[in-house]
């Protein structure tokens, strides 16, 4: 069969009731904008008739939506073409380390084009390729001082509150060394560089605390693409255990992590199934310790309250839910961060 | 000669075989995927591991994926990746093609 | 023109550069000629990987006596100088130009082609050229691009971007090509090199692809181009002699071999003198008749 490769744009129409009609046919029914938005690249291929065979696409380094007409008989042919090609188009942008999610029926054949799996439940595995890897990255953390056991707290801080505070405050305080790991995602109203160095003022005086940027690995596991999972209530117990255990077959041996801090989070219920998803997944090994949130007035501290007050102008209410560093850096910059909301 | 960034070269279908190279190691440190690993790995690794010489490196992270390429194909495609790691893809090194 | 004008290119087959099952396969079709494509069959993020593996290709796989032809990037392009360099230091028979408008494109790639030959120390005057005309200014300047230079060895058609150039498109009937096909087989038989037809792209059209590649034997072509291996059967069945045409060459050798046994300077058959044109018709039909097995050692008639 001869199949010739093609840029889909997904912003035209037409293209993209080809392509969602195809994904449907091979049983993909997910097409929710948090999923189809960070698209960035979409290509196919075609057979002489014109017809859509194999389709994959990028966002950021991820490889999302790689479906392959069913009983072709030059299935892994095309599978291996749609994901060379977007290995490829990574590699013109600069891009050499990228991951895929995936069912997992399908694992081995991304182990087949040299992927390594670095975590898989029951419903979906996380697995990547490139260079640097995992390895490499947890190799850079722990040469950071090499302490031989220490504590772990994992936080997107949209931006750095008091409450996070808190947090890293009490495992500082019951342990020798804590890894404060700050999400690498730029959806957020802080972009990572910005959340990582609010982290690292806010948290500047506490002498055994390591702030360390979570790369592709520590993603918040809400980012965690699940498009193929078929029932929607099943999407959030894939991706809290996913991530839980990516955390525990990797980040726990690695640098010896043997307790891990997340704030109580009675109002959102996502959390709760988190935290109770690291409890399953971690504990004994590692103890998960859950600690009371802060409360100023008559709510707990939270970025989302911080990030409500911004959008209102109203820096003077910060006062008593951020640090002072985080405080400096929205009246510097209220403006800019008004106009990204 | 040292690498001065990740840079990679090759595709994954039939008869090829996908090679990057990384920056840093002790030596040429190479992890294969292949199918025919046992019966023609230490060749393959061979393979690359002359162009690295031949264009001076001593010590990279490669890892390749190969899908059954000929000899010419690993190293055409270690040539490739090399020189744009190198950051050399407008000034290749004629002699050691 | 250059040496050996009779050689059969009747099918020119088209291999993505960057493809290395292609690549490594594309001898066993039994195209008269091979052409690597390093332009439009390549990515642009992926001229230089497709470089190194043409050149690994052409040095180390064994072709037999296919013609090996590349097409390299236009001279617009910044993959040009090191396409020409790298595809001499392989030492291909002949580096096909894309997008050729005048001679003075064919005598730039010349002066190239031997400082490339000389920095690699191959022998000057080693590697053979060709043009491929895609455009309106092309085929009106066909006839000075077959004869920019002693290395030329054919023209080709390109009619993918000349039916743009020209505001139409392709039809099944072919007339939008009809003057320019006449231009570039006019100017190849005046420079005394082959003409190429352009592809044929549509797989699914067996009957259409016979209709075309018959109307370019009539018109005189030297062969086609070609993507798709399944194509070199049919084309070859096209330009295969008649027994009519094979008995008559056959008639005509007899007659240069007597005339030469006899050390005589003019053959005569049948009464009438055999010129130039007729003994290297009937030489190349002789040929022709061979490569398609439809005469035996001995020169008995087959049948198709």
């Amino acid at each position: 069969m001869m199949t010739t490769m093609r840029d889909m744009y997904l912003s035209d129409p037409m293209t993209m009731r080809q392509w969602k009609e195809f994904l449907e046919s091979q049983g993909i029914q997910e097409f929710r904008s948090g999923e189809v938005e960070p698209l960035e690249e979409t290509i196919g291929l075609f057979d002489e008739d014109d017809r859509l065979v194999a389709t994959g696409s990028l966002a950021g380094p991820i490889l999302k939506y790689i479906v392959v007409r069913h009983y072709d008989s030059e299935h892994s042919a095309l599978f291996n073409r749609i994901v060379g090609e977007l290995v490829a188009r990574l590699a013109e942008r600069g891009v050499t380390h990228y991951s895929v999610f995936t069912k997992p029926r399908y694992i081995a054949s991304f182990e087949h084009v040299g992927f390594t799996c670095l975590a898989r439940v029951e419903r979906g595995g996380l697995l990547e390729s490139g260079m640097p890897g995992i390895d490499t990255y947890l190799e850079h953390v722990r040469d950071l001082g090499g302490w031989q056991a220490s504590a772990a707290i994992v936080m997107n801080a949209n931006p750095f509150t008091l409450g996070h505070r808190r947090l890293v405050e009490a495992a500082a305080h019951d342990n020798e060394h804590v890894y404060v790991f700050v999400v690498h995602e730029n959806r957020s109203l802080f972009t990572t560089d910005e959340r990582l160095r609010l982290v690292c003022e806010g948290v500047a005086d506490l002498k055994n605390v390591t702030v360390v940027d979570g790369g592709d690995y520590l993603i918040g596991f809400a980012a965690f693409p699940a498009y193929f999972i078929p029932s929607s209530k099943d999407v959030i117990d894939y991706q809290t255990r996913l991530d839980a255990t990516l955390f525990r077959d990797w980040f726990v041996p690695a640098l010896g992590i043997t307790r891990r801090y997340v704030g109580k989070e009675p109002y959102s219920p996502t959390t709760q199934v988190y935290n109770q998803a690291l409890k399953d997944v971690l504990e004994p090994r590692t103890k998960v310790t859950v600690i009371e949130r802060r409360q100023v007035g008559q709510e707990p501290i939270s970025a989302s309250r911080v990030r409500r007050l911004i959008a209102q102008g109203d820096v003077d209410g910060l006062k008593g839910l951020v640090p002072s560093t985080t405080k400096i850096f929205i009246q510097d910059h209220l403006a800019q961060l008004q106009m990204r909301i | 000669m040292d690498i001065t960034h990740t840079a990679t070269a090759g595709t994954l279908e039939s008869s090829d075989i996908q090679v990057t190279l990384a920056p840093g190691g002790d030596g040429i440190d190479i992890d294969l995927t292949s199918d025919v690993i046992k019966q023609f790995g230490d060749q393959i690794k061979a393979s690359i591991t002359q162009v690295l010489h031949n264009y001076g490196i001593t010590s990279a992270k490669v890892k390749a994926v190969d899908k059954g390429a000929l000899d010419i194909v690993i190293k055409a495609r270690t040539v490739a990746a090399v020189q744009r790691a190198l950051d050399i893809v407008d000034q290749p090194k004629w002699e050691v093609l | 023109m250059a040496v050996d004008s009779e050689r059969l290119r009747r099918t020119m087959m088209f291999v993505p550069g960057n493809n290395p099952a292609m690549i490594k396969d594309a001898g066993i079709y039994g195209a008269d000629s091979i052409m690597f494509d390093l332009e439009d069959g390549v990515s642009l993020d992926q001229k230089d990987a497709a470089r190194y593996l043409v050149y690994e290709a052409l040095t180390n796989i064994d072709y037999g006596d296919t013609e090996m032809v590349v097409r390299i990037n236009g001279d617009d392009t910044p993959f040009y100088d090191n396409d020409i360099k790298a595809m001499v230091k392989a030492g291909v028979e002949v580096i096909r130009l894309p997008k050729v408008e005048s001679a003075a494109m064919m005598q730039r790639l010349e002066q190239k082609v031997e400082e490339a030959e000389r920095e690699f120390g191959r022998p000057v005057g080693s590697t053979n050229l060709m043009a491929a005309v895609e455009s309106a200014e092309g085929v009106l300047h066909a006839e000075e691009i077959a004869k920019a230079s002693d290395r030329m060895i054919g023209i080709a058609l390109s009619a993918e971007d000349y039916t743009t150039d020209m505001k139409t498109h392709r039809y099944p009937d072919g007339k939008e090509l009809f003057f320019a096909r006449n231009m570039v087989v006019h100017a190849a038989r005046a420079a005394k090199i082959a003409a190429f037809d352009t592809v044929f792209s549509n797989m699914n059209d067996p009957e259409g692809f016979y209709r075309e590649t018959r109307l370019i034997h009539e018109l005189g072509f030297d062969g086609k181009s070609l993507i798709n291996p399944r194509q070199i059967e049919m084309v070859n069945e096209v330009f295969t002699p008649t027994q009519k045409e094979i008995v008559n060459a056959q008639g005509v050798m007899a007659a240069i071999k007597k005339a030469r046994e006899q050390g005589s300077g003019v053959i005569s058959m049948n009464g009438k003198m055999v010129d130039r044109p007729v003994a290297l018709r009937a030489e190349r039909i002789m040929k022709l008749a061979k490569a398609t097995h439809v005469i035996d050692e001995e020169g008995n008639y087959l049948g198709k």
